[in-house]
């Protein structure tokens, strides 16, 4: 072979493999970075952040929330609730169909609340519906159908609790419960989280796990073909990665990865493309209440008074999050936030310790999953107890073992968070605080308290908005003075997009977010 | 030969019975629950405790064992706890990506190796040899996760010539940087033992004769020297082979290759038993056929070695 004929096919080598580089993505299609991928897209199995995003878009319940969080109409037309609370009635939208091509019924609404809680299923979310009346009998295999489900017509069902239970609009946005078609479910049997097959805005077309998935516009949208044609999410694991991805332009959404977060907020480039919200979340440091020595409230407190939350805040994570007073975060209530919470006070600290007769210290292990940031930030912790002579051995744990030790009550000291599920302020008590949810059902810190158990039932039975909220305040206070965690920061979300992509929004929640309001500035007419 | 490898195939199903239990064990051994990762934040304990159930977490070890193999027996791995997806689908989706990604980077690994290797050793003592030296203890020193985000860094954000992540659909732009992340480490290695090997052979008679009977140094070098180099060359290249087969973790992970490494990794960290057991399985008997390959290919290369063997 001669020289000529070499680099001919050099050449050509270099044109095959650069022209391969190029990916050929329709400009009318968000390209959507995923960290992982989804486990499932079963509505009744999805408990992961991938999974409830997308099937968002997928899906629709009877009824969603909208960009502040309130509860509006999806599949249902509208509802009342009956003076005692207890009944809901749903009026069914007419013209919502499935994208196989069937029109929703009354019956669809009953077969999909039926299935969450079938004893056959076991659905990690039949939660959802323990207060509808016959849910236990259902559940427990006792009764063929649930009696608190109700089809009145082809186009209304009620909904009967055994008793009022106000947060119950909310539970009816999470992706759990929306309609599904039962022929589809049959004819996928346990597959049918991979063909999901709804009435939302998008169709999954494409799904090849852990590489990608793609979602085109559903034509037959009950509110309207959604502006962009398609939705491919790219899970890219690694951080930097998905940056270079989104800065060559082969994604265009991202949620910052919390390295990048200065970088970009601080970008002349970028700055205006950041969308950035205080997450429903609070991270904690959480206390075993029933594990000497913090089953007594005052090593507790001492704890919240030795820990600068606002200093960590403002320099290990560069004000990426907003300092806690209480476990709820902010926007949720409609009632003055919580302002005398625990301040950085190492004196008070220590003579809440030497009352508490630990004069000489303490010894105790620190459980946190073996995450960076999770460890410097508890590194930092660990200094600043050590000044009030509590000495935490940290336990770095990698995530299931770290789950298990902390719900199983081994660990006498954890760092962990809590989102919510839904945006009501109950997402931060009951769970976490009621004596009924020890270990994985959320009181992690096995906190057992008669007063706050009644004051959250009482919030519950309490249909009144306003005066439901400053219940929640008053709960707050309580948890807040007996101090079952130390309260330290709400994590704020930082999102990036193309300027090309318009009519990005940040809902509350990821699962709010149906995906139809974005639209590509270049393609304004669509 | 056939003979042989009757016998050695038939050597690999007590060591894959065995490969199979000590798994099982390790698993059972260190902290964590499938179950308390796949309910979420908030769950039911009649929930969890069904789940377990249903899964048969909550039979005997060696009950779960004995299940486990009757279902090896039927030519099943059973279904992830987490997707529900059949195991033997995942893996016969994710294998042929990894065997794309390993056989690239054991291929450069080669190709790099053995120039570096034979030039260090034709130019013993010299500047070149010395520079060869250099980079492969650079290439054997270089973390791969550190060498995966600088090419990156270099190649897809500053240049913008290569794809940072994915696999296009098998389009060739792919591989590259992934591959050569993955072999750099294997290349430096085979180019340290391509060129001991090389001064050694470099001493012998028959190289002299080589030259005596008027076969030019290239000639010497690459007919003669570099094939007796080969058989240190092919065992390494062979174990590196086998052990990118069971997945090269980190560099899948930084360029979202779909790979068994990445599977595997995210299975132990959830607590995936079924997941788990059959990336380990599939690597073991990936890591048997690979070694026999090895031990045939000793026997093309060096006649001598089917002799003894007979």
């Amino acid at each position: 072979m001669n020289l000529i004929s070499c680099r001919v096919l050099c050449l050509a080598a270099v044109v095959l493999l650069l022209g391969c580089a190029r990916r050929d993505v329709p400009s009318d299609t968000v390209r959507w970075h995923l960290q992982e991928s989804p486990t499932t897209l079963d509505p009744t199995f999805v408990v992961d952040v991938a999974g409830g995003r997308i099937a968002a878009k997928l899906f629709n319940g009877l009824l969603r929330l909208d960009e502040q969080g309130r509860i509006i109409p999806d599949i249902a037309s509208d509802w009342q609730i009956s003076e005692d609370g207890r009944t809901y009635t749903f009026g069914i939208r007419d013209g919502v169909y499935f994208s196989n091509g069937r029109e929703v019924t009354a019956e669809d609404v009953k077969f999909s609340l039926e299935r969450l809680l079938s004893p056959e299923v076991a659905s990690p979310r039949r939660w959802i519906l323990s207060h509808v009346a016959g849910a236990k009998e259902f559940q427990d295999g006792n009764a063929d159908s649930i009696a608190g489900i109700d089809v009145v017509d082809g186009n209304t069902v009620k909904i009967k609790l055994d008793e009022p239970f106000a947060p119950f609009p909310y539970l009816l946005t999470m992706p759990n419960v929306a309609i599904i078609p039962a022929e589809e479910v049959e004819r996928w049997g346990p597959d049918f989280g991979f063909h999901p097959v709804g009435t939302g805005p998008f169709v999954l077309t494409e799904w090849e796990p852990d590489v990608r998935l793609k979602l085109e516009a559903n034509p037959r949208y009950f509110e309207g073909v959604p502006r962009v044609r398609a939705i491919e999410y790219r899970i890219i694991p690694e951080a930097l990665t998905a940056v270079v991805e989104f800065e060559n332009e082969n994604l265009d959404v991202m949620e910052i990865p919390w390295a990048e977060v200065s970088r970009y907020v601080a970008s002349a480039q970028w700055s205006g493309f950041v969308h950035s919200r205080t997450g429903l979340n609070i991270h904690y440091l959480g206390f075993n209440c029933q594990m000497e020595p913090f089953s007594d409230v005052r090593v507790r407190r001492a704890m919240n008074h030795a820990i600068d939350r606002r200093r960590i805040a403002g320099t290990v994570l560069e004000e990426r999050v907003e300092p806690a007073v209480g476990p709820i975060p902010p926007g949720l209530v409609e009632a003055p936030q919580l302002t005398d919470g625990y301040d950085y006070d190492r004196e008070r600290a220590s003579r809440l310790l030497e009352e508490a007769g630990f004069d000489k210290g303490l010894k105790t292990r620190l459980f946190l999953s073996s995450g960076r940031e999770e460890l410097t930030v508890c590194e930092v912790i660990q200094s600043y107890l050590r000044e009030v002579g509590v000495e935490a051995e940290l336990v770095p744990l990698e995530w299931s073992a770290f789950k298990k030790a902390v719900a199983s009550g081994e660990a006498p000291l954890f760092y962990l968070s809590w989102w919510a599920d839904y945006p009501e302020a109950e997402s931060f008590l009951f769970p976490t605080f009621h004596s009924s949810n020890w270990g994985a059902a959320g009181n992690r810190a096995r906190f057992g308290s008669k007063e706050v158990d009644l004051a959250i039932e009482e919030a519950h039975r309490t249909i009144d908005d306003s005066a439901r909220a400053l219940k929640y305040r008053q709960i707050e206070r309580m948890v807040v003075e007996e101090a079952p965690w130390v309260f330290l920061w709400y994590r704020k979300e930082f999102y990036i997009r193309q300027p090309r992509v318009g009519g990005f929004r940040l809902f509350p929640i990821y699962c709010a977010d149906k995906g139809t309001g974005m639209f590509f500035e270049d393609l304004k007419t669509r | 030969m056939r003979s042989y490898l009757i016998r050695r195939l038939l050597l690999a199903i007590p060591t894959i019975l065995g490969v199979t239990l000590v798994t099982f064990l390790l698993m059972r051994s260190i902290p964590g629950d499938p179950v308390i990762g796949m309910v979420g934040e908030r769950a039911d304990p009649e929930v969890i405790s069904q789940m377990r159930h249903d899964l048969g977490l909550d039979k005997p070890l060696a009950v779960q064992y004995v299940r486990y193999i009757r279902m090896l027996c039927r030519g099943e791995l059973g279904r992830s706890h987490y997707t529900n997806r059949p195991v033997v689908e995942s893996i016969a989706k994710k294998f042929p990506n990894t065997l794309k990604l390993a056989g690239a980077a054991v291929v450069i690994a080669i190709f790099a190796g053995l120039a570096l290797g034979i030039t260090a050793a034709v130019t013993r003592g010299r500047f070149l040899d010395r520079l060869c030296s250099v980079t492969a203890s650079l290439g054997i020193a270089t973390p791969v996760f550190w060498l995966a985000l600088l090419l990156v860094m270099l190649f897809s954000y500053a240049l913008g010539w290569l794809p940072a992540s994915g696999m296009g659909g098998g389009a060739p732009a792919f591989i590259i940087l992934p591959a050569l992340s993955l072999g750099t480490r294997s290349a430096a290695y085979l180019a340290r033992i391509t060129r001991s090997s090389m001064l050694e052979i470099m001493t012998q008679d028959y190289l002299r004769t080589a030259r005596a009977k008027g076969l030019g140094e290239a000639a010497v070098t690459l007919k003669h020297a570099a094939r007796n180099a080969l058989i240190p060359v092919i065992t390494l290249a062979g174990l590196d082979f086998g052990s990118y087969l069971n997945g090269a973790v980190l560099t899948e992970t930084i360029f979202g290759w779909n790979g068994i490494g990445r599977f595997a990794m995210e299975a132990i960290l959830k607590r995936d038993y079924p997941v788990i057991l059959g990336t380990v399985l599939i690597g073991a008997v990936a890591f048997i056929i690979v070694n026999l390959i090895v031990d045939i290919l000793y026997a093309v290369v060096d006649p001598r070695i089917s002799g003894s063997r007979r």
